[in-house]
């Protein structure tokens, strides 16, 4: 070592030396800044070569002359391979990846790709001090970049897209690893159980544990499922929060996993406003699509759910007859929540869950929505939709008639300025109920006879006059664009009110294809 | 092989001994291979310059040749002083580890970063030049072939190769039928190394005409006809003596 002096510049020299006899080959180890490693702190550490990737490339068959070999397979093998111009690539022990092991079992586990193209156009060399002062160079071999592997539980790719089209909806993120770890254990317990309740249960495990804003997804089938979320759960975060209690309407149709059911596409709801607790209704109902159904959305507290039990109970019983098929459904479910929530061990929750249930189950308060089944037992014809009945105080009609009466009212109340406080009245179909017990019926419109049913049919005299204006109709046609379903009337009942509103209008009348027409000239 | 785990040297980072990680030009390498015995390659200067720190190498004389050792050749000359621009490693840790064939070992960590720079001289540019004009060399090129390849054949009595291929049938005969039980043994043994057989490979094996070699395995083996190893022959289970382990499973499946 050699000083020079100088005021303003001191050099000092070392000598570098290339060693050449070595026979260690000399990798480059390399982390990541941000994954903050500190190579001291390490106590222990093991490393070896991922050899998997050995099967892939085929290299790992049985050794010849093993069971089952055959003469000269290789060489078959191997001029197949160039026939067909197949190369495959080389399985080299020297580029496959290292895993690192630190301290031990409970330690961090690092993965080691190799860098490809290193060594290509320059040449990295080590330069240690040695205790003489010279430095020694040796050449790179090999840089390795060391990724810290994680060790806690990740969702697959098709999870993970299933719960991003969920994110909408789901609020507590943490229980969804939560429900995976207990899906999985589920599924390695008893299949049976699985299988029994696949119906009810999967829906519930696939939602189970996660919070509940809308459930406008099902909107195939409306209130089937009202799933009703409490904003008052947010504070628990582990909470496996509620459950669907849906009323079963007459057409269920549950949208199960296994079903292949439409679903919303991904952003659909992406900018719908949502009104948690307002007093007034919508003002026009969302456009009705092929199968109207939303669902209600309901949304209560914690307290709130409590004080309505009481009524709650009380309705129940009375539900319980009216409802048939949708209580045994519904019965079914609870038993299998409480089994399921039992054997979650929260029984803490249980109590505010079934509160919950009860609350889903009858809902007053703001304006509850009937289901379909109670008003209109008697009428079959939109299955299970729910009613929308603005019924300001809570009723308990002890009668499938007294409730349709209610019904009515509470429609003409509907037409009229009243609203229904409902929390966001979704679709709904009240004529549908009205007609069948009450045939004196007939509300407002001054010009038709029938009730006002969905809005696209009615059986008004305006209606009939536009068509006879349009074009000259039999009363065939006539009947058919009534159709009963659409208007809700039966077919006596529509023949009977077109009767009339052909009196009033007095048409003229033509005789076209040996048939009588009438038409209307304005 | 390495054995599977191997347990990590970690006495480098222990003492925290810390290396510089240089990046060197391909040219410079190369004559640094050329070194002698004791390695000795050049030297390093560190020197403050009105308060900078100047890091520069320089070579060795001998290693500034280009051709062979002991020649000194002036028109080619590697440059003798390369300053060595210093990083710091902030962004990146980096260990170094070393491998034998028995151990791996933690040698230690990387402090500093540095790249050898060449100062653009003449010499180096003749140097570069050089370089290029090596590497622009296409890998593929093309190349006048002075006779034609040709897959169409004069129509000729008989080709030169079918003459070979009947001359050589001549003299090696036609295969001769040999004792039933030599020919037996050495399907037997011939059995013993391989489990299926395609009939071509027996008859290249025992040089027995097809026949009778046919007759023969018919006695002894089985054909099958379809599965993994078709269109081959096997020995029938009563002949079978194989310690392997699948052997037994499939005598088990057979008994099921």
């Amino acid at each position: 070592m050699t000083s020079l002096g100088g005021s303003s510049s001191s050099t000092t020299e070392y000598t570098v030396r290339v060693p050449k006899n070595t026979s260690k080959r000399y990798n480059i180890m390399a982390f990541n800044a941000g994954d903050r490693v500190n190579c001291s702190t390490w106590t222990q550490a093991r490393m070896e070569r991922d050899m998997s990737a050995r099967r892939i490339y085929g290299d790992d068959e049985s050794a010849e002359g093993a069971g089952g070999s055959e003469f000269g397979k290789k060489q078959r093998d191997e001029a197949r391979r160039r026939k067909y111009g197949i190369i495959t690539k080389e399985f080299k022990a020297e580029d496959q990846p290292w895993i690192l092991k630190v301290n031990g079992k409970g330690g961090k586990r690092f993965k080691g790709l190799r860098k490809g193209g290193v060594t290509e156009n320059a040449s990295y060399y080590i330069f240690t001090q040695c205790p003489d002062g010279a430095f020694e160079a040796f050449p790179v071999n090999g840089w390795y970049n060391f990724t810290p592997q994680a060790k806690h539980r990740t969702l697959t790719a098709e999870e993970a897209e299933e719960e991003w089209g969920r994110r909408n909806k789901v609020v507590n993120h943490f229980s969804i690893m939560l429900q995976k770890r207990f899906r999985e254990q589920e599924r390695g317990g008893d299949d049976e159980d699985e299988s029994e309740k696949t119906g009810k249960k999967k829906k519930n495990i696939g939602r189970g544990g996660e919070l509940h804003i809308t459930d406008l997804e099902d909107d195939l089938m409306m209130s089937s499922d009202n799933s009703d979320s409490s904003m008052g759960e947010d504070a628990d975060g582990k909470s496996k929060a509620k459950k669907n209690v849906g009323k079963g309407k007459k057409k269920k149709r549950k949208s199960n996993d296994k079903e292949a059911v439409e679903e919303s596409d991904d952003g659909d709801y992406e900018g719908l406003e949502v009104d948690y607790m307002s007093d007034e209704s919508s003002s026009d109902e969302e456009p009705e699509k092929g199968k109207p159904s939303k669902t209600e959305e309901h949304l209560k507290g914690i307290d709130e759910a409590s004080e309505s039990e009481e009524e709650s109970e009380e309705e129940k019983p009375n539900e319980e007859e009216a409802k048939e098929e949708e209580e045994e459904e519904e019965g079914k479910k609870t038993p299998v929540q409480t089994e399921k929530k039992k054997k979650k061990g929260k029984t803490g929750l249980i109590k505010q869950i079934r509160t919950w249930a009860k609350l889903c189950v009858c809902k007053k308060r703001t304006p509850p929505k009937r289901p379909s089944g109670r008003g209109s037992a008697g009428s079959s014809k939109t299955g299970s939709r729910p009613g929308t009945p603005s019924i300001d105080s809570a009723t308990t009609s002890n009668t499938l008639r007294a409730a349709a009466s209610k019904l009515e009212q509470g429609k003409r109340q509907n037409q009229g300025p009243t609203e229904s406080p409902a929390a966001k009245r979704l679709k709904m179909d009240p004529s549908s109920q009205s007609p069948a017990p009450s045939g004196k019926s007939t509300p407002q419109p001054p010009s038709g006879k029938s009730t006002p049913s969905s809005s696209d049919v009615q059986l008004t005299e305006e209606a009939v006059r536009r068509y006879l204006i349009r074009k000259p109709m039999t009363t065939k046609d006539l009947l058919k664009k009534f159709q009963t379903k659409r208007t809700g009337l039966s077919s006596e009942q529509t023949v009977n009110v077109l009767a009339q509103i052909l009196k009033r209008l007095n048409p003229e009348r033509k005789i076209i294809n040996d048939k009588m027409h009438f038409y209307l000239t304005e | 092989m390495r054995e599977t785990m191997s347990e990590v040297n970690l006495n480098g980072v222990k003492q925290n001994k810390g290396v510089w990680l240089v990046k060197i030009p391909k040219y410079l390498s190369q004559q640094w291979e050329k070194a002698t015995e004791k390695g000795e390659v050049g030297t390093i200067t560190i020197g403050k310059k009105q308060g900078k720190t100047e890091v520069r190498f320089s070579l060795s004389e001998e290693l500034t040749a280009r051709g062979a050792t002991g020649e000194s050749d002036a028109s080619l000359q590697v440059p003798r002083h390369h300053p060595l621009t210093m990083h710091t490693v902030k962004g990146q840790t980096m260990a170094v580890f070393s491998q034998t064939e028995s151990e791996i070992s933690l040698e230690g960590m990387v402090v500093h970063r540095a790249e050898c720079r060449a100062v653009a001289s003449d010499n180096y540019m003749k140097l570069k030049k050089l370089q290029i004009q090596e590497s622009i060399k296409p890998q593929r090129f093309s190349q006048q072939l002075e006779k034609a390849v040709t897959h169409v054949f004069k129509p000729v009595a008989n080709h030169s190769f079918n003459v070979a291929y009947q001359k050589k049938k001549k003299t090696e005969g036609k295969m001769v039928r040999a004792e039933r039980q030599v020919v037996l043994d050495m399907l037997f043994s011939a059995f013993e190394k391989h489990h299926y057989y395609n009939i071509k490979d027996l008859v290249e094996i025992t040089k027995q005409p097809v026949t009778y070699l046919k007759e023969i395995i018919r006695e002894i083996g089985t054909y099958n006809s379809k599965g993994k190893h078709k269109n081959t022959w096997k020995l029938k289970r009563e002949y079978r003596n194989y310690e392997s382990e699948e052997e037994k499973d499939e005598e088990e499946m057979q008994t099921v």
